[in-house]
């Protein structure tokens, strides 16, 4: 090649890379601006806002920025957040009636007030739509929508419904208001595409990528009308950019060169980040790092319409066949809660259903026949965890306190002797070679269908429990597949790492979420699509259970709190005893946030609201970060 | 016109019959996989917490189907494919819902294009010439050194380079951003444009030329050590021609006819992009979204990416197939 050329091309390589720019749009001050990651990955619909219409992929910032919810849940302090409502729902006594107060003064950002007739046009439209989401309860429940005055709205139900209000309540998803001003003139609300938006919440629409890798959000000159501004004070940041990452690596380098603050990443990554960088911080500052404190239980799901599984001894063999210590320590290195109930140990839940559950946990007793009888319960599991992690080097905490805030409140025994004595009972027999053989005489095999994402916990869960279940002499493989969603909700496996049970609220005392899944009248046969993964797909009910989910619908979660909650321990009794689905740790996000442009996250230390950037409630942590103007 | 009976109508016929069965077979495989794609969007929403009751579930799958067009018989989908596809039609994409899958193949095509093509194309010259002559004088000590390095450099996979470029050029030295473009609807063409994009552009570019101009090399190389070999090469040394000549006109032309066969047949893959730079840089091309799109079950974005690819593929063949004799005075068509 000719000098010159080399020279040329060197020369040109070094121009293009000294560029002085910024890694932000033009005009945008890195100082002024948080750049959060976007746990559902790149925008497939970047021009499309609609989220009343289907998937947008909401936590680009839409349900975090654009929007607020009549209520939100906050697991991390057990709240319930009226937003654009001033209280709680209120319903009349035999709950075919519910009023919504709504917040004054809250303005859509386009000027226009946000009042009454926004709400009754929302709920009005999803009765009429058949196509939007939202469609089906609206038409199911709703007989009648009226304006009281600007800021009530009554809600008449066709029948008594005392959790109609969850509809509008947002965990992650609702239906939200919608701006009738806008809509109104709309054709069709389907293909509208809502750009740009006009919403109620602190920020509103910047710019986006048009490949749908980042969207920027700017904080409303009229944040002070908002809820959020009404509720907490100015949001801090004056730019906000959700971005979606491709690979895990790029996620990690661009946080430890401070062009990410809020992200999410695998356990692993998370402790990559935390070497390299000085600057990032985990939700806890020491050891395990991670949030045990999400509202969602992990395990592994029996299909209870395939034999051997339909068979509740067999399912109780099999969690007994379980080191749940030794499993703790291949699924996610011990730095998860075990839960040996159906619910995550979110603070509310501990108080509420954890501690008054423990003594007839240790009375529990399983029947091996012949008069013999076995207590499965082991309060000692976290004590044994810590040990284990502090063996393998770990700065474990001594206090014991401490030791079940982070290792859980108890699991159950390893009893591989009583596992073989149920299955014995049952017609199963060991072979020559030990393995076990079905009722029938054929191999015992177990195929977990699983997920293809190594760092999820659903396949943790999967590989932990074909490990222990190979050790006690079942042939088990893990197959993740692509089809695994396909599969699970049409119920092609027996069994699978999907949630164990549907995620509750997080908060309060009403526990409806995750058992309405296991209604009788959802019960749905193979091959069918059951309406709810978590918890539904396990295809499974239970008469007691019914009765308990029927009461529940004509208790109300907020005035009779005593009764709801008796109702939850009765029902968490029965899953217990009939162990459905086999819970096993709380879901754990690595979270990480980089304080060199901003602080007062809301560590385990100071959890003032729950640490996600994606769930909606982000809008209400902004507020409260500290600018480092670095 | 015996070209036309005897070789023309038959090539064309044999066109014609591989776009219908490779159009047949994407339309079939992804119904094969066992993902139904409104399942696969209600699952999503369900497994990150979202809220939706039994009832709401039940009536938006429903609602799905029928705004998928998944409703009738799979003949009666076939059909319709077929109608859809004769008016370029692909339909809305399942999983990006409602955005036409032409509206997406619009936006991601021109970056997977400017990316790929022009990297692909730095790749085959770079490793021909360079190649070429290290074949020419493969004795030479500086060839043997260049072959070694490059048989290094040859098995690294994509994804490994990548990220190796990545922790090079974005985090120890960051002369290069980690990914994702920060170009946004408001972007104007102007020369800040233009450095944007070749930053972003240049560690994924900078990742195919190597590891795609090493594979043309090494091809490129044992081309020339065999021309070279050839009668017609020794005749001219004998014959006293220059050697710069004999490299270029005798050796390098007649080597390269594979090669120009293979390039051909590569640049047909643009559309189905290079998946692992595009999942390392954050890089927005085809790969991740055919990937997306196989992932999800979408039929209508793999049938739309797929048909595009068949076309293009066959088209190429074609073509190179009725040109070859102007590339190769040894070809005629009788």
């Amino acid at each position: 090649m000719n000098m010159k050329w080399f020279w040329a091309i060197v020369i040109g390589c070094l121009f293009i890379s000294g560029v002085a720019f910024a890694q932000l749009p033009a005009g945008i001050p890195r100082e002024e601006t948080l750049i959060a990651d976007q746990l559902s990955g790149r925008v497939g619909t970047p021009g499309n806002f609609n989220l009343w219409a289907g998937w947008r992929w909401q936590d680009r910032g839409i349900q975090q920025l654009l929007l607020e919810p009549l209520w939100t849940v906050d697991y991390a302090t057990g709240e319930i957040i009226p937003g654009l409502a001033s209280g709680m729902p209120e319903y009349n006594e035999d709950f075919t009636q519910m009023t919504i107060r709504l917040r004054q003064g809250v303005y859509w950002s386009d000027g226009v007030p946000l009042t009454a007739d926004d709400v009754v046009y929302t709920i009005d439209l999803h009765v009429r739509n058949a196509e939007l989401p939202y469609h089906g309860p609206m038409a199911e429940f709703v007989e009648k929508v009226e304006k009281i005055d600007d800021y009530t709205v009554s809600v008449h139900l066709k029948r008594a419904n005392s959790r109609f209000h969850s509809h509008f309540l947002d965990r992650w998803g609702c239906l939200r208001i919608m701006p009738k001003h806008v809509f109104e003139k709309v054709d069709n609300p389907i293909t509208y595409e809502f750009n740009p938006p006009v919403g109620c919440g602190p920020y509103v629409l910047y710019d986006y990528d048009p490949a749908g890798f980042w969207t920027l959000w700017e904080r409303r000159e009229d944040w002070d009308r908002t809820p959020t501004g009404m509720l907490y004070g100015k949001p801090q940041p004056k730019y906000v950019i959700i971005q979606g990452f491709e690979s895990e690596e790029a996620r990690i380098l661009a946080q430890l060169r401070h062009e990410l603050d809020m992200a999410q990443h695998t356990p692993e990554g998370l402790k990559v980040v935390l070497e390299k960088s000085d600057t990032v911080r985990a939700w806890r500052r020491e050891w395990p790092w991670v949030v045990n404190i999400d509202p969602c239980i992990t395990g592994i799901m029996f299909n209870n319409l395939v034999e051997p599984y339909n068979n509740r001894e067999v399912r109780w063999a099999l969690t007994l066949a379980i080191d749940i210590v030794e499993y703790m320590a291949i699924a996610f290195d011990s730095m998860a809660p075990v839960s040996p109930i159906h619910l995550p140990p979110v603070p509310a839940y501990k108080e509420a259903f954890f501690t008054p559950l423990e003594e007839w946990l240790k009375g529990f007793t399983l029947d091996l026949g012949n008069g013999e009888t076995f207590q499965p319960y082991d309060p000692e599991v976290p004590f044994k965890i810590a040990e284990s992690a502090k063996k393998r080097g770990y700065p474990v905490p001594e206090d014991p306190a401490m030791i079940r805030d982070l290792f859980g409140m108890g699991w159950w025994k390893y009893a591989p002797e009583v596992a073989e004595k149920l299955l014995k009972k049952n017609g199963f027999s060991r072979g020559e070679d030990g393995k076990w053989r079905l009722p029938d005489g054929s191999p015992w095999k177990i195929d977990i269908v699983a997920d293809v994402n190594v760092a999820s916990h659903p396949l943790r869960n999967a590989t932990a429990a074909a490990e222990q279940w190979r050790k006690f002499g079942i042939e088990v493989t893990v197959s993740p597949t692509e089809a695994r969603e396909t599969m699970i909700l049409k119920g092609e496996f027996a069994v699978c790492d999907q949630w164990p049970a549907a995620e509750p609220w997080g908060a309060g005392v009403d526990l409806s979420r995750t058992f309405d899944p296991w209604h009788s009248r959802l019960l749905t046969p193979i091959g069918k699509s059951v309406a709810l993964g978590p918890g539904g797909a396990a295809r499974w009910c239970d008469p007691r259970l019914d009765q308990i989910i029927g009461e529940m619908e004509v208790t109300d979660p907020f005035t009779a709190v005593e009764r709801t909650k008796q109702l939850g321990i009765e029902a968490l009794k029965i899953l217990i005893q009939e162990m459905p689905t086999i819970p096993t740790y709380g879901y754990c996000g690595a979270v990480a946030w980089d304080e060199y442009y901003w602080t007062n996250w809301p560590g385990a230390e100071n959890p003032y609201t729950q640490p996600y950037q994606h769930w909606p409630n982000l809008k209400y942590m902004l507020p409260f970060l500290k600018s480092q103007k670095k | 016109m015996r070209f036309v009976r005897d070789y023309l109508i038959p090539r064309l016929v044999q066109y014609v019959l591989v776009i219908f069965f490779g159009i047949t077979a994407v339309f079939l495989i992804p119904r094969f996989t066992g993902q139904d794609p409104v399942l696969e969007i209600i699952a999503q929403i369900q497994t990150q917490g979202g809220s939706l009751d039994p009832i709401a579930v039940r009536k938006l799958t429903e609602t799905l189907q029928e705004l998928y067009g998944l409703r009738g018989t799979l003949w009666e989908q076939y059909v319709n494919m077929w109608r859809r596809v004769f008016h370029l039609d692909f339909g809305p994409s399942l999983f990006q819902f409602p955005t036409p899958v032409s509206e997406l193949l619009r936006i991601y095509l021109p970056w997977t294009i400017g990316l790929f093509a022009t990297s692909t194309l730095l790749a085959w010259l770079l490793g021909n010439v360079l190649g070429g002559i290290a074949g020419y004088f493969s004795s030479q000590s500086w060839s043997k050194i260049l072959d070694a390095v490059i048989m290094v450099i040859r098995p690294v996979p994509h994804y490994i380079f990548g990220v190796l470029l990545l922790i090079l050029f974005a985090y120890v030295w960051a002369l290069f951003p980690a990914g994702g473009l920060m170009l946004g609807r408001r972007t104007v063409v102007d020369l800040r444009f233009v450095m944007i994009i070749l930053r972003y552009s240049f560690l994924p570019a900078l990742t195919l030329v190597v590891l795609g101009g090493a594979g043309w090399f090494q091809q490129m190389k044992l081309l020339v050590q065999n021309v070279r070999r050839e009668d017609f090469v020794q005749y001219a040394q004998a014959g006293g021609v220059k050697e710069r000549v004999i490299i270029s006109r005798y050796v390098m032309r007649n080597a390269m006819l594979p090669q120009i066969t293979q390039l051909a047949l590569v640049l047909g893959q643009v559309f189905s992009g290079v998946l692992m730079v595009e999942m390392v840089f954050s890089y927005p091309g085809m790969g991740l979204l055919l990937y997306r799109a196989v992932t999800r079950g979408d039929y209508n974005l793999v049938m739309g990416i797929a048909i595009l690819s068949i076309f293009t593929i066959t088209t190429a063949v074609l073509l190179l197939d009725l040109l070859y004799p102007l590339l190769d005075p040894r070809i005629r068509h009788r």
